[in-house]
């Protein structure tokens, strides 16, 4: 079997290699966004897995729970949840990443509690205050899991998670090189499936795949120039290859993204420093959503370079044509962030399409003319 | 049972004192139009941020942009401003109190000047904005948006609950001491931009009217236990104008008292809302629908009144220790505590805090069925009914319903599917009161 | 050398044929069946049969509308926003604002200096701004859709109708009619609200002169009437709204065959079977 067809079985099959684990005698603790440092739950011996939902599966049972006028990603997790697809979870931990996932937490914890259930409290403004009370957050967290599993957490074994995962980000960065290429060896959708089979099973097995899979994708002979645009997508939640590989389909490669399930999640490493957690502080804190604010840096111009300056380096080293937003609907800090972002894109000469989705593959078909109509008016 | 059509009127049986707001909130606008042309600081706030009375001691003209929207829906002129946001590419599921603002300051930067006939002169361009993260996600990422309209510098600060399972005792003094952080961070960035140092004294003083407000403010819901009831929910949508926008005033201590007074009198003589309460409804949390308050008086045309509400007052007092010497760490415990004083009685029983205090209100008040009010853009104050729905439902059988809208965008209202659902509630309550 | 262009809309099916010059040869329109494919196919070969060419005489062949993908025998499927662009940049070189109203969606285009799509908005998945939403409403009112603009102009002011979601807005109008109010002006309030919610879409593309009124949309007079009032100048209209699109799609079909595009591979132009 080849690395992407071991992927693939991963991706399709999600959530049964961490069956098998906690069939094996091991915790699967899981968890919501990228605020949940992954380091710490391996450190205790336990697997982290990143809470998905499914795009292709109707929302019908969490409405009894759940305001349609809530994110339908987060619907969706629970909808899952309601249909005993994540009662393998012996822990559920939620960060208080924005107003739904908050609410989230108390509507999981009261209609299928996990053995284990914490809410991580996420500063929202950043600064140094703001990183001393989260890394008490991040010590409260541990000091519950500690109860939890009757086991103290060793400092050495944090160290050791944090060069791990480290070591996975260096691999996700260097697949992501690839992509550098015109034409890519290796499509978005592809990438999609990397990341989203890496989000349920434990680091060092995906490190394995993603080294296989980088020398497949060496393997692989260059294409001919084919002159598609190439497209950076940024938004939220997209842990399924639908989107990504209708963007494909109506005639474009997908070369980077700015995604909470992309390079948001792994593109900065945990600094090294005495105490492992200050790093991990620092680094989880600066994850970038439009859920946390940059406090405000001189003009407007300044003030827009300060925030997303960080995201021209992806425009240009991976020579992207055009922008696609993925905002999940009803997220209000995405709705606030994309006009602001769309502005900075524009000054840079980066055409945008900005495109709010239901979580759905049924109504994604109706976006096609839009990416199409996109894609006609930047080739 | 078709209610008689005069239902379009403002409540003709609420407080007296509850007039007096309209005044209150012209003035808000007015003061801020004054302090402009006299060179004052003038800010966008968000209300309840529990920073309300360093504003206050500092001198600083707070334009809560929020109550504008509400305002602006209240006066049915809020189509103009939303349309304005959303053609500037902002979701038509955005908060609408948020695209109001938006579309406002849009338009007052296109026109150059403030869009004619706004409500109540309109909001003049502030010196500085103010955003927080109590509440929702919105009070502290809009004015970051603002920005794109008008160049006042832009802070924003925490505000941290521990979630109900929290240990207390754990949690307490990291919890408080990062409020204080942030308070302490808004108190230097406000020292900067007036010029002027904070005098502590000063913030004692409005810590003292704003405490002093907000004990009145819970006295009068006390009396409000009274049956028949004495104030009804359309007054309370008003007179929180006081607690809110007038936090740390004498302006808001003398408005409680006088209501106070009325409505103990009330009480006394046992003057109602209605002439016949038939029942008694507990409005159990939404933004209320701005734009068609009059629907509270259709309840009312069959007997049924709204006797407490769960929003706007959203602490009841709570006694910060003796040890705390300094006024921004008061306003840090306070925050803590008022943030957590159901917690304890939500370990006990449902292990919701605001499931808790519902609870309490049913008992307290006699009521006989809750409704919801769920704003299609409004993440915040509507996620979770269902789920408070479901969990009043394991220790009450009331009726309860929940009508959607939006606080202020009326393209999300239909008046027949509510007239249909009211009055399905009002058969449900009739039903019970026969048991 | 002729050129033809398919627009498959969610009602109506419009086949254009230019020549070389971009002179229009035909044009025909049906309506859009269950079946896509099988009505492109009688749609086209009517409007050959009028031309007097054979099939295999058409150089190239674009199709368009959201039908687009279930042409078998198009050379190219290109989306009716760039196509709409062409059309109308051939029929009103000033063009810089393009509101095409169609049966299941509208669309704000914008045109850059040389007749390019720079940019565009499309309205949410609900009706509301749509012909589909107008439809309903004379439902309701019991009048034809082809009336309504006519109905409309004849109003003495409007009745606000508010709810732009198809199911309250009916609510809506059955609440005014019972309350006595006109059938003429309500149906003005409709070709107000819809053009609010059109000309406002609009307005993030920044709307300069000329505006150009298209689609299904562009047949009813009193509502181009109010897209005009809402803009704030007068609007153009094509002789032909309905067929734009098409016109565009054998326009571009033209270009591409200009640049040395050819069809690739074999049309499949023999009957279509129904779920074969």
């Amino acid at each position: 079997m080849t690395a992407l067809q071991n992927i693939e079985e991963i991706y399709e099959n999600r959530g049964g290699r961490a069956r098998e684990l906690r069939d094996a005698g091991k915790k699967v603790i899981g968890y919501f966004c990228c605020f949940v440092p992954d380091e710490i739950i391996t450190a205790f011996d336990m697997i982290p897995y990143r809470i998905q939902g499914s795009q292709s599966d109707p929302i019908d049972e969490a409405d009894a729970f759940l305001e349609p006028m809530a994110c339908p990603f987060a619907r969706s997790c629970f909808n899952m949840a309601l249909k005993g697809e994540y009662d393998f979870l012996d822990g559920f931990v939620a960060p208080h990443s924005c107003d739904t996932i908050e609410r989230m937490y108390h509507i999981w914890n009261s209609n299928k509690p996990s053995p284990f259930n914490h809410m991580i409290n996420v500063p929202h403004m950043m600064g140094p205050s703001s990183d001393a009370f989260y890394k008490k957050e991040l010590q409260y967290f541990i000091v519950r899991l500690e109860e939890f599993s009757g086991k103290k957490l060793e400092a050495d074994k944090l160290r050791d998670a944090v060069n791990l995962y480290n070591r996975r980000r260096a691999l996700l960065r260097e697949l992501y090189e690839l992509r550098r290429e015109n034409p890519p060896r290796v499509s978005g959708t592809e990438i999609t499936k990397v990341l989203v089979a890496g989000m349920g099973i434990p680091a060092i097995e995906h490190i394995e795949l993603v080294l296989a899979f980088i020398e497949e994708v060496k393997q692989r002979p260059q294409p001919k120039p084919d002159g598609l645009p190439r497209i950076f997508l940024w938004g939220n939640e997209i842990d399924d290859i639908a989107f990504i590989k209708l963007v494909e389909e109506c005639g474009a490669h997908v070369i980077m993204d700015d995604l909470c399930t992309g390079s948001r999640f792994f593109w900065e490493d945990v600094g090294q420093t005495d105490d492992p957690l200050d790093g991990i502080t620092r680094r989880y804190l600066c994850t970038h959503c439009p859920r946390s604010l940059e406090p405000q840096a001189g003009n407007r111009k300044e003030d827009l370079e300060n925030r997303f300056g960080y995201m021209k380096d992806f425009i240009s080293r991976w020579q992207a044509g055009g922008a696609i937003f993925y905002i999940v609907r009803y997220c209000d800090t995405c709705e606030l962030e994309g006009p602001d972002l769309r502005e900075y894109l524009n000054s840079l000469n980066v055409p945008v399409l900005m495109i709010e989705d239901d979580y759905s593959t049924s109504t994604m078909g109706q976006l096609r003319t839009r990416i199409q109509a996109f894609l006609e008016m930047i080739g | 049972m078709e209610a008689n059509g005069q239902v379009k009127t403002t409540a003709v049986k609420g407080t007296d004192t509850a007039r007096e707001v309209r005044a209150l909130v012209k003035k808000i606008y007015s003061a801020a139009h004054e302090a402009k042309a006299e060179g004052r600081k003038v800010a966008y706030i968000m209300v309840a941020s529990q920073y309300d009375e360093i504003i206050r001691a500092m001198d600083i003209v707070p334009l809560p942009t929020e109550n504008y929207a509400g305002l602006c829906a209240a006066k049915r002129d809020m189509d103009r401003f939303l349309l304005k946001a959303e053609a500037d590419g902002y979701s038509q599921v955005l908060c609408s109190y948020a695209r109001i603002g938006l579309g406002f300051d849009s338009m007052r930067k296109e026109l150059g000047h403030i869009p004619d006939g706004s409500p109540d002169g309109g909001m003049p361009v502030p010196d500085m904005m103010l955003g927080s993260s109590a509440v929702c996600d919105p009070r502290f990422k809009w004015f970051q948006a603002t920005s794109r309209y008008l160049a006042a510098p832009t802070f924003g600060i925490d505000v941290v609950a521990p979630p109900p399972q929290a240990d207390l005792s754990e949690v307490r003094d990291y919890y408080i001491k990062y409020q204080r952080d942030q308070l302490q961070a808004l108190v230097v960035f406000l020292e900067k931009q007036t010029g002027k140092k904070l005098d502590k004294e000063r913030l004692w003083e409005a810590i003292r009217l704003g405490d002093r407000a907000w004990q009145l403010w819970y006295d009068i819901d006390r009396l409000r236990v009274a049956v028949p009831c004495p104030m009804p929910s359309q007054d309370h949508f008003s007179i929180m104008v006081a607690g809110h926008y007038y936090t740390g005033t004498q302006i808001a201590v003398d408005f409680y008292q006088k209501l106070y007074d009325e409505v103990k009198y009330k009480v006394d003589h046992k003057i109602g809302v209605v002439a016949e309460e038939k029942n008694r409804i507990l409005y159990g949390g939404g933004l209320p629908p701005w734009h068609t308050l009059w629907i509270f008086n259709y309840f009312e045309s069959f007997g049924a009144v709204f006797v407490i509400e769960n929003v706007y007052r959203g602490f009841d007092p709570v006694e910060v220790p003796s040890h705390v010497k300094d006024p921004i760490d008061y306003l840090a415990w306070r925050a803590f505590l008022r943030f957590t004083r159901y917690h304890d009685q939500a370990r006990a029983r449902s292990g919701n805090p605001t499931v808790e205090k519902l609870l309490d209100m049913i008992e307290d008040y006699k009521i006989d069925g809750v409704v919801f009010h769920a704003c299609r853009s409004c993440r915040a104050t509507t996620i979770g009914q269902t789920h408070m729905k479901n969990e009043l439902g394991k220790y009450s059988d009331l009726p309860m319903m929940q009508l959607v809208s939006d606080m202020v965008d009326l393209r999300d209202y239909s008046e027949a599917q509510w007239k249909a659902q009211i009055s399905a509630f009002i058969e449900a309550l009739a039903a019970r009161n026969r048991q | 050398m002729p050129f033809a262009g398919i627009d498959i809309g969610s009602t109506m099916t419009k086949v254009v044929i230019v020549d070389e010059k971009e002179k229009m040869l035909a044009s025909h329109i049906g309506p859009t069946g269950a079946e896509h494919r099988h009505l492109a196919l009688k749609v086209t070969e009517e409007t050959i049969s009028r031309t007097g060419l054979r099939f295999d005489d058409l150089d190239f062949i674009v199709a368009t509308g959201y039908g687009r993908i279930n042409v078998p025998f198009a050379d190219k499927q290109i989306t009716e926003i760039t196509c709409h662009a062409r059309g109308i940049r051939a029929l009103f070189p000033g063009a810089k604002i393009i509101i095409d109203i169609g049966g299941q969606d509208s669309k704000g285009i914008k045109l850059d200096a040389e007749g390019k799509v720079a940019n565009f908005v499309m309205n949410d998945k609900c009706a509301a701004g749509t012909g589909r939403f107008l439809e309903v409403i004379a439902e309701t009112l019991g009048i034809n859709l082809v009336d309504m603009g006519e109905i409309g102009m004849k109003a003495d002011g409007f009745v606000q109708i508010s709810n732009m979601c198809t199911v309250f807005a009916e609510h809506e109008v059955t609440s005014r009619l019972a309350e006595g109010a006109g059938v003429a002006e309500i149906v003005a309030g409709l070709h107000e609200a819809i053009a609010g919610r059109v000309v406002n879409m609009t307005r993030h593309l920044g709307i300069e002169k000329d505006v150009i009124v298209t689609g299904g949309g562009a047949k009813n007079a009193g509502l181009v009437l109010a897209i005009a009032g809402k803009v704030g100048f007068d609007v153009l209209v094509p002789p032909e709204p309905f067929i734009t699109g098409a016109l565009g799609a054998a326009l571009v079909g033209k270009d591409f065959y200009g640049r040395g595009v050819r069809p690739a591979g074999e049309r499949k132009f023999e009957e279509v079977k129904f779920f074969s």
